[in-house]
């Protein structure tokens, strides 16, 4: 073998499926007797269920049922869990209140699911989802996060006081007030970083389908995260055995954090598919993806640096207001704390660091991870300050950041994480030299001379990337380990298939992951595959988010390559008559050192 | 109420009955089982349900079946040669990696071969501005341009 195939430029392999319409997205399956749910939402941020008259619906033409809070009840159906606890600052548990996944006396959040009806096709489906008459008594709501605190503001939940779901502190106060104290200056900004809604090209959609013959079912879901889907589905919500009950997630468009979660319409359609013995198909209409998928940030900070005469800094103080909106989502409590906090101190020496979160409850679609995850949100409170700052005083933007780069390593800042290496110094040279710093200001000026404004903008990033290892995670509140699982099988030929309990929705698995086997094997790309999003094939996963596919899902993979390799040198020292220590393995050949035996791989 | 469509869809006559009110992308997908041509926004914003209708590019997620009665339409599906070898176009996404998930492309390609036929020495700028109708969460579009550059120039020149 030549070049390592690591890095090389190289055609993706599943882009011939995908340019030729052959890739298999959830929607595209259509199972022998397909049916088609359509959810009715709550048109309402706040209202009580009076009713719910579902008698039109049922008569209508090809429909099938009409499901409601009441049979969710009465079916025992467990509400969504959040996976990570929150431990709040008195030491109590975050609160968690019921997530139904069909409303239960009470809607929350415009989109909340209040019924889904199943009919022969989707467009009978939707026509008798207007006919469920629903008869609601609006309650006062509250959207923005900052409000829902205040005195005589809605209550969402009996089990959330004053609509919090927790109040949670890192970092040394005492220590920050003390710095603050002696400041020759403090830049104080108070701003919001507003939510968002994740869009994913591909909208939601869920198909589940039951098997009497064996009491199992299957689950096609537009997912970042098939085998937790299923746990959380199994273990939480339907008090199924793990074993029946098969999650797939083939090909899927995009997810940017959206499609980690476990949704409440991929509970109803596994749950319907068994009460109809027949599989139940949910695709989201572009307007259901934004009412009703998780959406991201919605941040509301007032942050203070405290800085030296000279633009050293002294201590960074932030109080946030989270908005996680109506319900917990599977990962929201994490993003706003463990995600967010632990970024404060950037790439900066700041020795003092405080950090309040408060997560409230209000009458707005779940917040949970997107793109970053609390991460990017503490970049723009650190850089905000940090920018603000240097015109404050007057001082350079990079003058100031170089003055309190974080120079000798490993480094423990005062918001838990450790940094093993850097050189920050570095990358903003290379910036400068990039942006051409030095030839800014004749930019400017010519900018100037055609009537033009011309600005210029820094800002240091740092991000903690892949949410692992397990013990760190569980420690900080992870009710599952967050390892990755890697499984290689070599076949009689000695082509591999490698099953990746990671998952691609863009990021190209089946490319850089065999570029990895087959660099690590010293074998042809071509006779390696990689499978990914199937339960029933996949030992076990935790999906995909948080940057952590390559990073622990292509670590767990070359761990089970090593293992490959090792066992391939028993065997070749077996056949070639000689000890295994004498066995070296370099470009698909066992080979004798020193010698000219040799076996191949395939 | 149901209707008898006719078309020509990839270069085979098909006929059927649908509901009138079915959609040109419900129809192809549903009931022709052509399911790459994907529906994205359901609004004719995204361009991922783009398909040739007597040539020329139209969302398929905003017009009927019944519109499309005696068309020729060409999907995603019929754009390779039938031996599988891909049109200029599509290889032209796939050597300058201009896709990622994969659910805009079939329509980013099926707008993009429309525009290299009209326009076939287009600027970049040109290039951007064509791809108005056509929404990829995942690229930042640089490199669709690149490829649409490139299989335009292949459309045109043969190499």
């Amino acid at each position: 073998m030549g070049a390592p195939l690591i890095g090389a430029r190289i055609q993706r392999k599943e882009d011939y499926r995908f340019l030729t319409g052959a890739g298999q997205y959830t929607d595209d399956i259509t199972l022998p007797r397909q049916t088609y749910a359509a959810f009715v939402r709550s048109p309402h941020g706040h209202a009580k269920i009076k009713s719910v008259n579902a008698a039109k619906a049922k008569t209508a033409p090809g429909v099938l049922a009409v499901y409601t809070g009441e049979d969710i009840a009465a079916a025992k159906l467990g509400g969504l869990p959040c996976g990570w606890l929150i431990t709040d600052v008195n030491g109590q548990p975050m609160k968690e209140p019921p997530h139904p996944v069909l409303a239960q006396g009470k809607v929350r959040y415009v989109g909340d699911h209040v019924a889904v009806v199943v009919a022969e096709t989707q467009d009978l489906a939707r026509d008798a989802a207007e006919l469920v008459q629903v008869d609601y008594e609006v309650l006062p709501a509250v959207a923005d996060g900052r409000l829902a605190r205040t005195k005589g503001a809605p209550q969402l939940h009996e089990s959330a006081p004053d609509n919090t779901c927790y109040v949670w502190a890192l970092g040394d106060k005492a220590a920050v007030d003390a710095a603050f104290a002696k400041a020759a200056h403090v830049t104080k900004l108070d701003f919001v970083n507003n939510r968002l809604i994740p869009n994913a090209i591909e909208p939601r959609a869920a198909n589940g389908s039951y098997s009497r013959a064996d009491d199992s079912y299957t689950l096609y879901v537009a997912s970042q995260n098939p085998h937790v889907e299923r746990l959380l589905m199994t273990a939480f919500v339907m008090g199924l055995p793990e074993h029946k009950v098969r999650v797939v997630a083939g090909d899927v468009g995009g997810g940017f954090g959206s499609k980690i979660y476990l949704y409440a319409e991929d509970v109803v359609v596994t749950w319907a598919s068994k009460q109809l013995a027949r599989p139940v198909k949910w695709t989201a209409e572009r307007s259901e993806s934004y009412t009703s998928d998780a959406h991201g940030r919605d941040h509301h900070t007032i942050a203070e640096l405290a800085l030296d005469k000279d633009g050293k800094f002294l201590a960074m103080r932030v109080k946030t207001t989270a908005n996680v909106g109506a319900y917990l989502s599977t990962f929201a409590s994490c993003v706003p704390t463990i995600l967010y906090a632990t970024l404060l101190a950037g790439q900066y020496t700041t020795p003092a660091i405080h950090c309040e979160v408060t997560a409230v409850f209000t009458n707005t679609a779940p917040v949970d991870a997107y793109r970053g995850a609390g991460r990017p949100e503490a970049t723009y409170v650190v850089e905000r300050l940090v920018e603000t700052a240097a015109r404050e005083l007057k001082m350079d933007p990079a003058e100031i950041r170089r003055k309190n780069f974080i120079r000798t390593f490993p480094y423990q800042t005062p918001v838990a994480l450790l940094y093993d290496i850097g050189d920050y110094d570095a990358t903003m040279d290379a910036a400068q030299k990039l942006g051409d710093v030095a030839g800014y200001p004749a930019r400017k000026k010519a900018s100037e001379a055609k009537g033009k404004l011309r600005g210029m903008g820094y800002a240091a990033y740092i991000e903690a990337c892949g949410i692992a290892p397990s013990a760190v995670a569980g420690a900080l509140g992870a009710r599952a380990g967050l390892f990755e699982a890697g499984e290689v099988r070599v076949h009689p030929t000695g082509s591999v298939t490698v099953f990746t309990g990671s998952h691609s929705h863009g990021q190209g698995h089946e490319t850089t992951f065999a570029q990895v086997v087959a660099d690590r094997l010293g074998m042809s790309i071509e006779n390696v595959d990689i499978v990914h999003g199937d339960t029933s094939k996949i030992l076990f996963g935790m999906g995909t988010y948080g940057s952590r596919s390559i990073a622990v899902g292509g670590t767990a993979i070359v761990k089970a390559l090593d293992k490959i390799i090792a066992k391939g040198k028993k065997i070749a020292a077996h056949l070639l008559e000689a000890a295994e220590g004498d066995i070296e393995y370099a470009s698909g050949v066992f080979k004798v050192t020193g010698t000219d035996k040799q076996k191949t791989f395939g | 109420m149901s209707v008898k469509v006719s078309m020509k869809v990839n270069g085979k006559a098909v006929s059927g009955e649908v509901e009138a009110r079915t959609l040109l992308v419900t129809y192809i997908r549903e009931h022709l089982h052509l399911t790459g041509t994907h529906v994205g926004c359901d609004t004719a914003q995204c361009g991922a349900c783009t398909v040739h209708m007597n040539g020329k590019a139209v969302k398929a997620c905003s017009m009927l079946a019944m519109q499309a009665e005696g068309a020729d339409i060409l999907t995603i599906e019929g754009l390779a040669k039938a031996d599988g070898t891909l049109h200029p176009m599509q290889a032209a996404f796939k050597e300058h990696h201009g896709l990622q998930c994969g659910f805009c492309t079939p329509g980013m390609v099926m707008n993009a071969v429309d525009f290299a036929k009209r326009q076939p020495n287009a600027s970049e700028q040109e290039v951007r501005e064509a791809l108005e109708g056509n929404l990829c969460r995942c690229t930042g579009y640089h490199n669709i341009v690149k490829s649409i550059m490139a299989g335009s120039k292949t459309m045109a020149t043969g190499k």
